[in-house]
């Protein structure tokens, strides 16, 4: 397997609090991977720092071998890093249209110079994303919103336009920071999909999420961390069954402990 | 030039006066961002009507000082509630921009009406203590000074008291701290703003009774003062009311002395320097954001 | 469509000085003019970039003066004059621009404040150079190819001319892929430094332009007026501009153009006495932000936006 991310030994500490003690991981290129975890493990930290809007304190990432450690958002962004963040960005006043536009932006050669003038770079660099954006819009189901400003759509439905922005500049990988969070189930299944449609067409994703069932529908690989460390990692059967993990959640939901333990057995 | 040690004790003691005058007006103004995350525009207007309502109340109570004091600082405190009641009840706190607006357009309302009603003419103000003062050496003081200055300093105890022994006080400081861990504690943030506002409301009333017998009254005498507070707030530590105080203070030595040795017209020009400069080198303030931290 | 009636009205407003021999009228329309592109520019800084800037007032006066100082002190001629009262401003802006932008938003705003404060404190006090109260009269007509604009009237076509090009210039800069991204970064910051973009580049450019169109504005009505002192710099601009903002729509184009126009025309209208019209000023923009916070455009808007979700149950 070939690693698209690599993360050495990436360790943050706040007001004494070790958020990320020395985590290393890889995702594999075509991969779904999961990054799970309790809360306080860290996956949030990692997320932040490895898409530029943390500093970490050591550590080192790199990305198809280039290293972006410690890189500024928006230059990890053109490297190829996408990321959606938990509590859903979109541009909650403009179209569709201008959400998938904007995401595409930076990638093309056209500069304003080109877009005065209206120059054969800027028409072709236009046509280029349109083509791009009507095939992710269709792909996430949202064709009949294209035009309208996205406030005015659900939760779930907003989380779809994040992750179609996300893809648009063709990135290298694709981190979702708890893409169905507040999602409704029915939505669930929707987002689910549409990963694994993409997925299929060759795009790497990272996932952090809380929805342990989620994660081992979608996810060839899982990591797991605790307390700002690796505990595991492994296939989704192998983590679903993993005792060490079932202790690392059972503070959370004993319940869904024990459900676990009788799915396994 | 005379930089003899009396003159500059002289200017010193002037400096700090007028240090206490801008601390009891920043003071108000970081209370109420702490509180509301707001800063208010309108703030000056609450000096301005305290020291016309010295000035309203003065010949009425015989010249007395005291009482007209107290009655100035009541009637500001009163237009406080209502101003919190009528409109920055309405805000919330992650509206900066509209709660500067609205404050904007109350500060416009309130000094055209007051010019309005009573017209631009400056007013002297005079009280039982007229010009009398007191006398060390060459350095001469009156007691107005004095018991403004005096004022001020018993008014920063008693805030210092409130905020840290009071129920009150400590749910301000909660939620200047951390807004959502005090609302879920039970503290109620309309009540806590109500009285915050009420509060530095008062302490402008205060400030503006003080120098009411100092200096001329105009619906404009807000305005320029308050400017520099915005200032001292921000450069003191968005909400960190030491930090206020201490910038405060600093100022209006530094006017004092700039004063003192350079030619007057060039002292407002280059206390704002000095601000501006402070403000670009150090933008997040020369102290740390506060959480209304008091000791 | 918009465009076609914005032209429509621009030739329209091209016609005034041969509509009316008034100087009154036509002086009025000068005003009108001047305060719509210093609106429009705050409309860009804060309307469609987020940021509140008071430094626009500070950034008028110094433009007024460099224009006066160019022709009275310097020996240029007006033209050169607005050059540079736009080049200053703008070249202000970066340097001020660069350390405040990076700070949160109330050290912004409260600088950008204490800037435009200290400018009218620079013009009082710098006696040596501006003369101080006293100010700058008889700055003498502007001239060109052999032609005086030495009347209202002829005045007016300058004005008119400068107008109409910097609100050309804005509306193209407004609805390029650059407006959309100021757009974006008022809207979401945070997104647009996950999308590959560097939010403090267009931010600065932002302030600059606006900064250099509001003091080139100023130029001309310094000129227009024959005269410029220390209260070129009054409070009362600032919130002349902010009203107009306000009442159009922040982040709407034309609805803060309209604005201008009607709002510039109509205290010559309603000729209450200063402080009633103040009060009345007051009022609006305290009524405005509760009932229209976006303005009167952003009112449509939200119908608009209603009537769509409606649609979409």
């Amino acid at each position: 397997m070939t690693a698209l991310l690599t993360v050495s030994d990436l360790r943050k500490a706040y007001a004494g609090v070790h958020a990320l003690d020395g985590v290393s991981f890889e995702v594999a290129a075509g991969s779904i991977t999961g990054l799970i975890g309790p809360n306080g493990s860290g996956k949030s930290t990692a997320i932040d720092c490895l898409s530029g809007f943390q500093k970490l304190d050591s550590g080192r990432v790199s990305l198809e071998g280039t290293d972006i450690t410690g890189k500024p958002a928006h230059l990890i962004a053109r490297a190829g890093l996408m990321r959606t963040f938990q509590t859903v960005r979109i541009y909650e006043r403009l179209s569709l249209r201008d959400n998938l536009a904007i995401a595409a932006q930076q990638f093309d050669p056209a500069t304003w110079v080109d877009e005065f003038f209206r120059t054969r770079r800027y028409r072709d660099a236009i046509e280029a994303s349109e083509v791009r954006a009507n095939a992710l819009v269709d792909l996430i189901g949202l064709r009949k919103y294209y035009e309208i400003e996205t406030g005015i759509l659900s939760y779930g439905q907003k989380k779809l336009v994040a992750l179609a922005a996300a893809l648009m500049p063709h990135p290298k990988i694709v981190v979702l920071d708890e893409p169905v969070a507040g999602v409704n189930p029915s939505r669930i299944r929707e987002i689910e999909v549409a990963l694994q449609q993409l997925n299929g067409a060759g795009e790497t994703f990272l996932i952090v999420e809380h929805n342990v069932e989620f994660i081992t529908t979608l996810c060839h690989h899982v990591i797991v961390l605790e307390q700002g460390r690796k505990l595991t990692e492994g296939t989704a059967a192998a983590i679903h069954t993993d005792p060490r993990v079932l202790e690392a959640y059972l503070g959370l939901s004993p319940e869904m402990a024990e459900a676990e333990m009788r799915g396994a057995a | 030039m005379d930089i003899s040690a009396v003159y500059l004790l002289q200017l010193t003691l002037n400096g700090l006066a007028l240090g206490l005058l801008y601390a009891l007006i920043a003071v108000g103004l970081s209370l109420i961002f702490g509180v509301m995350e707001i800063i208010n525009f309108a703030h000056g207007e609450f000096l301005m009507l305290g020291a016309f309502a010295m000035c309203f109340a003065l010949p009425v109570m015989g010249l007395l000082y005291w009482p007209a004091l107290a009655t100035a600082i009541v009637a500001t405190m009163l237009v406080g509630f209502v101003v919190y009641e009528l409109l920055l009840v309405r805000l919330r706190p992650d509206e900066f921009e509209r709660s500067i607006l609205v404050t904007l357009g109350l500060s416009i309302i309130i000094i055209h009406l007051m010019q309005y009603l009573f017209t631009a003419t400056p007013r002297m103000v005079d009280s039982q203590y007229g010009f009398d003062g007191i006398e060390i050496g060459t350095i001469r003081i009156t007691w107005t000074r004095v018991i403004g200055a005096g004022a001020s300093i018993a008014a920063f105890g008693g805030l210092y008291v409130v905020l840290r022994f009071t129920q009150f006080g400590r749910a301000m400081r909660a939620i200047a701290q951390n807004r959502e861990a005090a609302l879920m504690v039970g503290i109620r943030p309309r009540v806590v703003a109500r009285n915050a506002v009420i509060l530095a409301a008062g302490l402008c009333g205060l400030a503006g009774a003080a120098i009411s017998p100092i200096q001329l009254v105009t619906p404009y005498m807000g305005q320029f003062l308050i400017f520099k507070a915005f200032a001292l707030v921000i450069i003191g530590g968005l909400g960190n009311i030491p930090g206020a105080v201490a910038a405060a203070i600093g100022l209006g030595l530094i006017e004092s002395w700039i004063g003192g040795f350079f030619e007057i017209t060039w002292q407002e020009g280059a206390v704002f320097v000095i601000m501006i400069v402070v403000l670009l080198l150090r933008p997040d303030g020369l102290f740390k954001r506060g959480g209304m931290r008091v000791g | 469509m918009k465009l076609a009636f914005a032209l429509l009205v621009a030739l329209a407003f091209g016609a005034v000085p041969l509509i009316t021999s008034s100087n009154y009228i036509v002086g009025v329309g000068v005003s009108a003019l001047m305060f719509t592109v210093a609106a429009a520019a705050l409309n860009l800084v804060y309307g469609f970039t987020g940021l509140l800037s008071f430094a626009q007032l500070g950034f008028w006066g110094i433009g007024g003066y460099a224009t006066a100082l160019t022709v009275m002190t310097f020996g240029g001629n007006f033209w050169m004059g607005l050059v540079y009262a736009a080049i200053l401003n703008g070249g202000l802006a970066l340097v001020i621009g660069y350390p405040i932008l990076r700070t949160n938003r109330h050290a912004f705003v409260i600088s950008t404040l204490t800037f435009a404060l200290l400018a009218a404190l620079i013009a009082r006090d710098w006696v040596s150079l501006t003369r101080g109260p006293l100010g700058i009269p008889n700055l003498p007509s502007p001239h060109a190819f052999g032609v005086v604009f030495d009347t209202t009237h002829k005045f007016y076509w300058i004005a008119w001319a400068f107008a109409v090009a910097m609100i050309a210039f804005l509306y193209a800069l407004c609805s390029s892929r650059i407006g959309r991204t100021l757009v974006a970064i008022k809207q979401n910051e945070p997104l647009v430094r996950a999308q590959g973009i560097a939010p403090m580049p267009y931010k600065l450019a932002s302030f600059a332009i606006s900064a250099a169109i509001t003091g080139a504005a100023g130029g001309v009505l310094t000129f227009h007026l024959g005269i410029i002192d220390p209260s070129f710099l009054d409070f009362y601009y600032m919130q002349t501009f902010l009203i107009i903002v306000i009442i159009g729509g922040a982040g709407s184009f034309w609805a803060v153009i309209a604005a201008g126009i009607a709002l510039s025309a109509l205290p010559e209208v309603l000729r209450f006495s200063a402080d009633f019209r103040m009060i009345i000023y007051g009022v609006i923009l305290v009524a405005a932000m509760f009932a229209m916070p976006a303005g009167v455009a952003g009112w449509f808007r939200e119908r608009e936006v209603a009537r769509m979700r409606e649609a979409i149950r």
